[in-house]
Parts: C-alpha cells; structure tokens; sequence
C-alpha cells in the first residue's frame, strides 16, 4: 500500500490568527454600542408592552369602565344613565332624548396605567417596592377617570352633547394630565427611599450619617444637626415578618436581604474592631453577609482589615460560590495575596489570644543616627514592629528592628526603586523619615508607596527646603518677625556683624563644618574652609532645643522646651525639660513661618533664663538659630517627660484625617545619657552581649 | 493623536457687535407665509404639529434611553472601587476665576487647601477678576497664610469674563492637567485624584465630575434645582457618557488636558458658555471627554425666580449659539461615528426644544379655537410627550440620590420650571437670531449654607506652653492648658 504524501498547511501566523479574528470581531458590537442595543431593547419591549397591551385590553378596559360608572351612578341613584351597551352609555339628556356616549380608547385610564407600569417594568424593576407603588397608583388613576367619566357624563345628562365633549375633551384632558401625573408620582414616592433608610433630605442634606470613606459620593451635602427622618409609626414590613409570615420564611427572606445589603455600620469601627468584624461575619460564610464583605473590599483603606479579609476568604475556599459576589471576593482576595507577601508564622495556638493584634509594621529611614534609633526604640516599646532602613550596613539602628535594609544614600540613583524594592518585600504600613534630606527622593515615590500600602507624611517640600538652607530660613524668619541672629553670607557682610562670630555651612548637619571666629582673620579663614559658609554673630545665653510637632492643618500639637547642658557631636547627652511661655511663642511662630507640619526641632538661645525658674510666662528674650524638619538625636528625653510624639506622628500618618491630641509634658526631667553596645558577626548575625543582665 | 483646533467660530455674542441670523428668521417667516397661501392654514399647522410630534417622540426615546442606562448601571459605578487613583498624580493646576464673591470665597478656599493630592503636584491658583467688593481683600489674607495658594488680580476692564481670567491663569501655570472650579463649589476631598484617573488614556482631552447642590435648604426653587442636577447629572450625564461615550464639559468641577487647552487657544472669550465650546471643540478635535459621577463638589443653586431666569437664559443663549457654531463641523467630522454625530446633534438642539415646545403648546391652543387641522402624526398626545421624558429622568435621579420620599412632591415644580425654560429659551432664541448684544451675567450667590472659615491671620496667637502645671485652686482638674 502506497500512501500519498500530503503537503502540511503551513501554520497560520499570528497575524493572520489576528486578522482572522478582527474580520470575525467586526459584526460583534463594543462599548457603548453594546450598551445601546441592551438599552434599545428595553425601550422596544416598553413600546410592545404598551401597544400590545393597549390591542389586548383596551376592549376589556371600555367595558370595566362603563360597567363600574354605570354601578356608581346607580349607587349615587341616577338612573339615566345606563351601561347597558357594554363599551358605551346610553344617556337620557334633558330632553329625553337618548344620547349614546361611546367610553372611546382615549377615555380609557388603559393608556395612563400602560405607561406607568412600562416605567415600572422597564426603568425601575430593581427595586421592588416599585410594585406596591404601582398598584397604589394604578388604584388611584382608575378611581379618578372614573370620576372623570361620571363628571362628563352628568354634564352632558344636565346640560347637552356639546357640553359633555367639551368637559370630556378639554376639561378632561387636563384631569387626564393630573391624575395621570399625580399617580407617577405616588408611583415614584413609594418606590423611593422612607426618610429613615434614604441616605440625603428633599433639601439635598446627608442624613444618613455615613462615614466619609464609605458613604456614596455626593449623596447629601454634610452639615451638622441634621435630624433624621422618623420612621412610620406602624412598619408593615415589620408586623408582616413578626405577626403573618412563618418564622421559616420570615428568616430566609431576611438572609436574603442581608445578602444584598451593605453594613455601613462597619465604617465607624476602628481598624481593631473592623478587622474583628471582618473575621466574624466571614466566618458565618461569605454567602451570608456578602454586600458587607464586598464592601469591605471596595472600600476599606486599611491595610490590616483588608488582610483580615483576604485570610478569611482564602479559608473559606471550600465555600459553594453561591453568589456572583462571591466570585467577585475570590478575585479581589487573589489579587491582595499575590501582591502581598506571606504573612509572618502565626502564633502557636493559646498565645494569640495575648498577642497585640495590631500591632503596625513601620519602616524608619536613617536607622543609624540618634533621631532614628529614637524612634526604632520609641515604635517597638509601644509594641510595634520595626523595618530599620540606613544606607550604612554597619549602622546600629539596623540591629534594633524586627527587619532591616540597607538603602543608597537619598542623593544616589536608585534610592527610590530599591526603597520600593524593599517596601514591596516587606509591605510595613507606615515609614517614617528621620533624615530631612531624604525629604526630596521620598516625595517623588510617594503615590507608589501608598500603592504598597506603605502610607508617609512628608512636610511640603517647600518649607523643608527653606529649613535647609540657613540663609533662606534665616531670610523666612525676618520676613515673619522671628527673633533669628543676623546671617552673612560673604566675609564683607560678616565683618560689618558683632563678633564673635559662628562660620557653619548654608546646608550642614550635625555640627560638621563649624567654625568660632574670634577675629577677622579668624573669620576669613573659616569662610575659606568652610563649604557654602553663612556667618552669624554667637549668640549668648542658654542652649535650648525643643521637640514640637505640627498637624496636617498647622496646628502646633506640642513644643517640649529641653536645655542643652551638654553636647556631643551636636547630639544633647545631658539636659532637663523646662516650661516657657516665650519659648513656646517664639518656636510656634518659627514653625509657621517656615509652613512646616510634621515633627521637627528647633534649636535656639534664651538670653537671660533666671527668670524661668520662679516663673514659666516670664518674657525671656528667645533667639531661634536652626529647625530641623525631622526628629531630634534628644527625642528619648521628651519622651520621657510623657509627650508621645512618635506615637502620635504614627497615628497622623496611618489615619490622616484623624484629629490628634495635643500633648503635654512633665517639665524638670533630666536626662543623662550613657552608651550602649550591640554585637554581630560579619555574616550579621547578634552576637550574645556578655555584659547583659 | 495630535489635538488639531478646530477654528472656533469667534465672531460673538459677548462683548462685541454681535452676530445675527435675521435673514434666517425672516426666511421661516416667508415660508410660512407661503405654506398658508399654498396649502393653507390648518394643514400647515396639521403638518407643523405632526412634525413637532416625531421630535418630541425622538427626545422622549432619548431621555427614556438615559433613564434605563442610568437606572441599570449607575448606583453600581458610585460605589464602585477606585483603582489605582493614588499611584497616578501628574502635575496638576486648579484654577478658579472669582469676581465679587465675598459671601462664598472663604468656603471655597478652604476647600481647595483641604484636597486631597501631592503637594509637590498641585497648585492653586484664583484669580481675583477684577472684583469690586471684598474678595480681593480675602484672597490675600487667604495668600499670605498659604503659600500653596497663588492669587492673580486682574484689572476690572481686563474683559473676557470668567473665560478670560481663566486664559490668564492659565498662561501662568506648568501643569500637565488644569482643574476649574466656580467660586461657589466645594469640592470633596478626593475629587482631584478621581477626576485625575481617566487622564490615563491619552485620548482623553476632558473630565466632567458630578455638580451637587448644597443649598436646597433655603427655598423651594433651591430645592427643585437640587433635583434638577441630581436626574442631570446622574441620569442625563450618565446616559450620555453610557450610550454614546459624548458627556459634556460643564465649566466647573472639571479637568482638561492642559495641552489639548493650549492647542486649542483656552477658553473661547466669545461665548457665555465656554463648557460647551470647549467640550465640542476637544470633541472635533479628536479627543474624548469623560465624566466621572464619583467626582463630586458641591455649589449653591440660584434662589430667585429672577436669578434662576437670568442663568437659564445665560445657558440658553450660549448654547444655542454653540448649535450655531459648531452643527456643520460636527456632521463632517471625521472623530464622530453616525450615532455620535446625531446624539452631539440633538444635545446641541437641547436648548432650541424648549422653543419648539412652546410652538406645540400655542398650536394646540389654536386648535382650541379652531384653527388648526389635527397633526399628521398623532402618535401620542403632546402633553405626554412634554412631559414624560423628563419625568423619567427625574424619577430616576430621586431613586439614584437615595433621596427620602417626600421629595417626590417636589416633582411638581418642574411644571412651572418646564414653562419657564420655555420662555428662557424662547427669549433667547429670538434675541440670539436678531443679534441683540449680550455679554456674560455673573450669578448672584448666596453664601448662606457654605462653609465659611475666615482667613487664616497670618501670625495667630501662639499656645502659652504644653506644660503640665499645677492648677490653681478652684479650677477643675483636667488637662493643664
């Protein structure tokens, strides 16, 4: 046997897979064409519904009419009228002459109930209380042109023919017209929302008293005082499910309508409690209260509560996925886990009861310096967890934390993708910035953070901007009236100041770079060696720094006044909080002038201090020198004096639109500071302190 | 795509000698004539009835259309999930153009300073046009507080209106998308970042966002007119945009690709209704607009019959001049598909129906007195047609709003409204084709129900210490100061 060899078809390439599949795609319809046709249908079967029922009924609806005019005239005992004729009446006028008035198609209430109950099927079927309304309003046109036809007809009984055309035709239309617009209108107000379910007053006010995250948006205009609608006296939903229906059905018809709606109530819980409340109503099943959980979903911006809801989902994938919703949670809870990393191990059972449940994972930047080692200190004895971020790897901070990272310097390329790298890896929900010249890479990565869950609040780029710059802060705060020492920036300026004189760099930290000059030599030299130098006379007087920190809306939440009695490398190693009205002034109108939120510290010279001790409002004279737009190396010693400024920034970062507390302090604590080691190999790993208790 | 402008037709209503189109009106009034002598009076009114019917049956199927499209899909867009809205924030301008508005700057400021965007991205500039009562004076207090905020003065004869100082603003700005509202709007927080969203399609030119009236507490015609926006924007905007993808631009609470703007030569000085300049222009131009319900400020509604009559016919007018300007570009367009050319048709025709209405009603007055044969196409009674269309959306708009039910009675207003904004328009039709000269009304405002922070001082008075004291005697205990 002999067989033919066939030449293979060659492969179709994927272009003409892909022009085989345009020719195929051109008779679909897209977009807002597909939306058309779904709308013209709707329209075509309102227009059916109208005409074909107008041709099956109008028959029938002559005779119902004529047969209940005629019932009412005898009622009222006018017996010259009669329906006897079936579709039309036999009227005997004035002159007895008998007149028949036919109950035309135009008499007929028919076409007013067709269109009302078209609008019924075809606009407003998704919500069923559109039936009830229905049936009121059809009652209630029926019952009118019934009227209609009786005043028509007793005018033409006592006047003439022309009399009853002319009420039926004109006068009639106008009640046609009424009626007909008074029944959409019941129509439409039972249809609609009772005041104590409808979310905004007639007047436009929001009533319903949602939360901003999870109201609609622009349903009601927010102003306070607004009373709520009162409900019904008597609810007929309530006496049918309590008094006539079966517990049995009454039950299943509230899952039902549990299933359908959202439980706004979940958006004024705090993130703790809504997460808990996430877990329970999950646990009952996702078929039961899906709206809420999709709610969740749609509009929770908590980090914590949606992972509490994305574990849920995720245990409960042997649940029958009763519901589209359900599909809808499935997909959204996939999409959370992938882009999420694994959670931590959870605790072995019987510990989770004790364990801090939301405890928040915070990145801080500058983990080496003494402002961010502060800060890691402060965060974990609060019982948060820490992701420590430097750009030394031998920096200390990066020992203290639960996780660490080590980042390019702010100024490197790559700053900004490795930190996104790494906040992507670890997911913390908040990071804190200890190093003010960070300010400026950070802010160009903020919108992605936030997209990682990762939330900041940096002060406006702006004022930290003129923080940095000595000659341009120093220029704010004359321009604001701020007692600030005269700044130079040439050696001709500087000479014309009262020396001695302090030569320190426009932009320098940490006391690097600067010079005491005592003569003018003294002076040119040091403006030589100095980078960028800017002079200013030395002010005499105590040192002070206080640690303030400043809400989104500029208001001042606390100023912790602190001497400086001893400083090494520009960091307070000994010092004691103290109260002062004119500090507090001065340092409050030195942060506004600037624009600054956030935390900061300002250092700067009381002249003469005696008079604090006897009296905190004494009006001591008050020179700001520097405001550093970050933590201070000296924060531990505020917060001891009890000023919770990290815990309080960490609320302001995390819930941006919560109000924050102001915060006092306990003035007269003193602080003396010591060192302390931490031990690591050169793999990193701790090495065991043997001095440790 | 690149933005071509189409040459806007500048020869104007305000300011200027304006144009006229009395050949026009006196060309219908020969061929009127004419069909009187030629087939006489009551079959000529027979057919102009008949004819009026079919239109009225077109745009009685179109708010139906926008009904059922708003009543299937709206509630589920308002609560739909944003997406991605925070990790896209291009450099963005607000601009607002203020001309004596003391009694609503200060809410509006506040506002502004309150949304919700990256600092380093926004700016905000008002301009101050020229305004001869306080406003300058609260813009600069505002000013010297907020150094976000950017405040122009223009000089009272700089001329333009409020499309002028908006084009002076906007040659001042760098800015990759300008955001306009009114004086009187107070956005919500998040509006920018909504708005911003649909800039993630470059053909997008114009994003509208949802106006909601914030003042129906202080009359009834307030009150009407908040249900009037609520079924405009959330039945009548969202049908558009669902059937046809063609929403307007509204001229506030809205945001143009700044520079599909500066393509097409800003905001047309020459019009009182730049919106809808602007939105056919960035149409035929090749751009699309887009409108987001989510996106929400709020503004106040006029409260007198006579305000609301001089904004009705300020809108009337410019729109049917837009009608004017813009219908033979628009149906040789080569960026609109059929549909669209006729659906951007009848929205332009939007302000002439009135017009027509009124024709309707004074024919079947004629008939009355029997004058008039009956319409050749008597497909359903006028008065429904009237009415029933409206009605519709507006039912729609009360369900959509989670209005309470008593606001349903209200319903009843609009028949005063409706014959009203038939004399508005048909005023402004009349006086738009004889050329009477018509420059820009500013509308009167209120201030009642806005929220009026005053001007922040520039130095405040300082907190005496967060110290804890010892408490004199007698004063209660609690926090020190």
């Amino acid at each position: 046997m002999t067989a033919n060899p066939i030449a293979p078809s060659p492969a179709p390439s994927v272009s003409d897979l892909l022009r085989r599949a345009l020719r195929r795609d051109r008779f679909r319809v897209h977009g807002a064409a597909r939306r058309r046709r779904a709308v013209v249908l709707e329209i075509v079967g309102a227009t059916l519904w109208c005409l074909v029922g107008f041709a099956v009924l109008i028959t029938g609806a002559r005779h119902l009419e004529v047969w209940l005019s005629s019932r009412a005239l005898d009622l009222l005992g006018e017996t010259r009228i009669s329906g006897a004729l079936g579709d039309a009446f036999l009227i005997f006028g004035p002159g007895q002459d008998p007149l028949i008035a036919e109950l035309t198609a135009s008499c007929s209430a028919l076409t007013s109930l067709l269109a009302l109950s078209a609008l019924a099927v075809f606009v407003l079927r998704r919500r069923p209380h559109v039936l009830g309304g229905f049936l009121v309003a059809a009652a209630w046109i029926l019952l009118a042109n019934q009227l209609r036809l009786i005043l028509s007809l007793l005018a033409g009984l006592h006047l003439d023919v022309n009399a009853l055309v002319l009420f039926h035709d004109w006068v009639g239309a106008l009640l046609n017209f009424g009626y007909t617009l008074i029944g959409l209108l019941i129509m439409i107000a039972l249809t609609m929302h009772s005041s104590e379910r409808a979310e905004q007053d007639r007047s436009g006010r929001h009533t319903a008293g949602r939360p901003d995250a999870w109201a609609r948006p622009g349903l009601g205009y927010r102003v306070e005082n607004v009373e709520r609608g009162r409900g019904p006296r008597i609810r007929l939903a309530a006496f049918v499910h309590r008094r006539l229906l079966p517990r049995a059905v009454s039950r299943r018809l509230a899952a039902r309508r549990e299933r359908g709606r959202i439980d706004y109530r979940l958006g004024h819980l705090d993130p703790a409690e809504r997460a808990a409340a996430v877990r329970e109503l999950a646990g009952k099943g996702l078929g039961v209260h899906t709206a809420t959980l999709v709610a969740v979903a749609t509009h929770e911006t908590d980090a914590t509560v949606l992972d509490a809801l994305a574990d849920a989902v995720a245990a409960r994938q042997w649940e029958p996925v009763s519901d589209r919703q359900i599909v809808a949670l499935r997909l959204w809870s996939r999409a959370w886990l992938m882009r999420a990393p694994a959670a931590p191990p959870a605790a072995p059972a019987g510990e989770s009861d004790h364990e801090e449940p939301f405890v928040r994972l915070v990145a801080v930047t500058g983990a080496g310096g003494p402002a961010g080692v502060a800060v890691i200190r402060a965060l974990r004895a609060a019982g948060h967890r820490v992701l420590a971020l430097d750009a030394d790897p031998d920096a200390v901070g990066l020992r203290l934390g639960d996780a660490a990272a080590v980042l390019p310097r702010a100024d490197a390329d790559g700053y900004g993708e490795t930190l996104l790298d790494v906040v992507a890896a670890h997911r913390p929900d908040a990071l804190i910035c200890t190093v003010a010249e960070e300010y400026a890479a950070l802010g160009a990565v903020t919108a992605r953070l936030a997209a990682l869950g990762c939330r900041t609040w940096l002060p406006d780029s702006d004022a930290v901007r003129t923080c940095l710059d000595k000659a341009a802060f120093a220029a704010a705060l004359h321009a604001a009236g701020v007692p600030h020492p005269a700044t130079a920036t040439t050696v001709e300026q500087a000479a014309a100041l009262p020396g001695p004189w302090i030569v320190k760099p426009a932009h320098g930290r940490g006391s690097r770079d600067v010079h005491l000059a005592w003569t003018g030599d003294e002076l040119a030299r040091a403006f030589v060696a100095v980078p960028g130098p800017i002079a200013q006379p030395r002010l005499a007087g105590r040192e002070f720094t206080a640690d303030v920190l400043v809400a989104r809306d500029g208001t001042l939440l606390t100023c912790v006044p602190r001497w400086r009695d001893e400083t090494k490398a520009g960091i307070s190693v000994r010092g004691a909080t103290f109260d002062s009205s004119a500090v507090t002034r001065v340092v409050a109108d030195a942060v506004r002038a600037v624009g600054l939120t956030g935390p900061a510290n300002v250092q700067g010279f009381v002249a003469d201090p005696a008079p604090l001790v006897a009296d905190p409002d004494a009006e001591v004279a008050v020179t700001v020198v520097e405001l550093n737009p970050r933590f201070s190396g000296g924060l531990p010693l505020s917060l001891a004096a009890g000023a919770d400024l990290v815990g309080t920034y960490l609320i302001g970062i995390v819930e941006p639109d919560a109000p924050l507390p102001r915060l006092s302090f306990q003035p007269g604590v003193r602080m003396a500071r010591h060192f302390a080691e931490v031990y690591y190999g050169a793999d990193g790993a701790p090495v065991t302190d043997p001095l440790a208790a | 795509m690149v933005t071509v402008a189409p040459a806007p037709r500048h020869s104007a209503t305000a300011g200027r000698d304006a144009e006229h189109h009395r050949w026009a009106l006196l060309t219908y009034a020969l061929l009127l004539v004419g069909a009187f002598v030629a087939f006489g009076v009551d079959s000529t009114l027979g057919v102009i009835a008949g004819a009026l019917n079919v239109i009225f049956l077109a745009y009685f199927f179109r708010h139906l259309a926008f009904a059922i499209s708003a009543a299937r899909w709206a509630e589920e867009d308002l609560v739909a999930a944003d997406v991605g809205v925070e990790a896209y924030a291009p450099p963005l301008a607000v601009l607002v153009a203020c001309k004596n508005e003391e009694l609503v700057v200060d809410g509006m400021i506040s506002a502004l300073l309150g949304l919700d965007y990256p600092r380093d991205a926004l700016s905000l500039v008002v301009v101050d046009d020229g305004s001869t009562d306080g406003t300058a004076a609260r813009l600069d207090a505002w000013a010297a507080a907020e150094p976000r905020l950017r405040v122009l003065h223009r000089a009272p004869d700089a001329g333009g209106g409020k499309s002028g100082a908006l084009n002076d603003a906007l040659a001042q700005i760098q800015a990759e998308i300008v955001v306009v509202f009114d004086a009187d709007h107070e956005p919500e927080r998040n509006v920018l970042r909504r708005l911003v969203r649909h800039f993630r399609d470059p053909n997008v030119g114009a994003v509208m966002g949802r106006c909601v009236v914030r003042n129906g507490v202080e009359s009834s015609l307030a009150s009407t007119i908040f249900i009037d926006y609520l079924s405009g924007y959330l039945v009548n905007e969202y049908g558009r945009q669902a059937l046809f993808e063609l929403p307007a631009y509204g001229g506030a609470n809205c945001a143009v690709r700044t520079d599909v703007l500066r393509a097409l030569n800003g905001w047309n000085p020459h019009t009182v209704t730049e919106d809808t300049d602007l939105t056919l222009r960035v149409l035929l131009g090749g751009r699309r607009v887009r409108y987001d319900p989510a996106a929400v400020d709020f503004e106040e509604a006029v409260l007198s019959s006579g305000r609301f009559w001089r904004q009705r016919y300020r809108w009337a007018r410019g729109h049917q001049k837009c009608l004017r300007d813009y219908w033979r570009t628009a149906l040789r367009s080569p960026h609109l598909r059929l549909a669209e050319k006729i659906e951007t048709l009848m929205f332009l025709w939007v302000y002439h129906i009135p017009v027509l209405c009124g024709l309707g009603l004074l024919i079947t007055a004629l008939r009355g007195f029997g004058i008039g044969g009956p319409a050749a196409i008597d497909i359903l009674p006028l008065s429904t047609l009237l009415f029933a269309g409206p009605f519709a959306e507006l039912s729609v708009g009360l369900l959509l709003g989670r209005v309470e039910r008593r606001a349903a009675w209200l319903l009843v207003g609009f028949i005063p409204a409706f014959g009203l904004s038939i004399l508005t328009a048909t005023a402004a039709y009349f006086d738009g084709m004889w050329g009477r000269r018509y420059s820009w009304a500013k509308t009167a405002r209120s201030g009642a129900t806005s929220v009026r922070p005053a001007a922040p001082a520039p130095v405040g008075p300082a907190p005496v210490s967060f110290a804890r004291r010892a408490l004199p005697a007698g004063v209660p205990k609690g926090e020190s100061r």
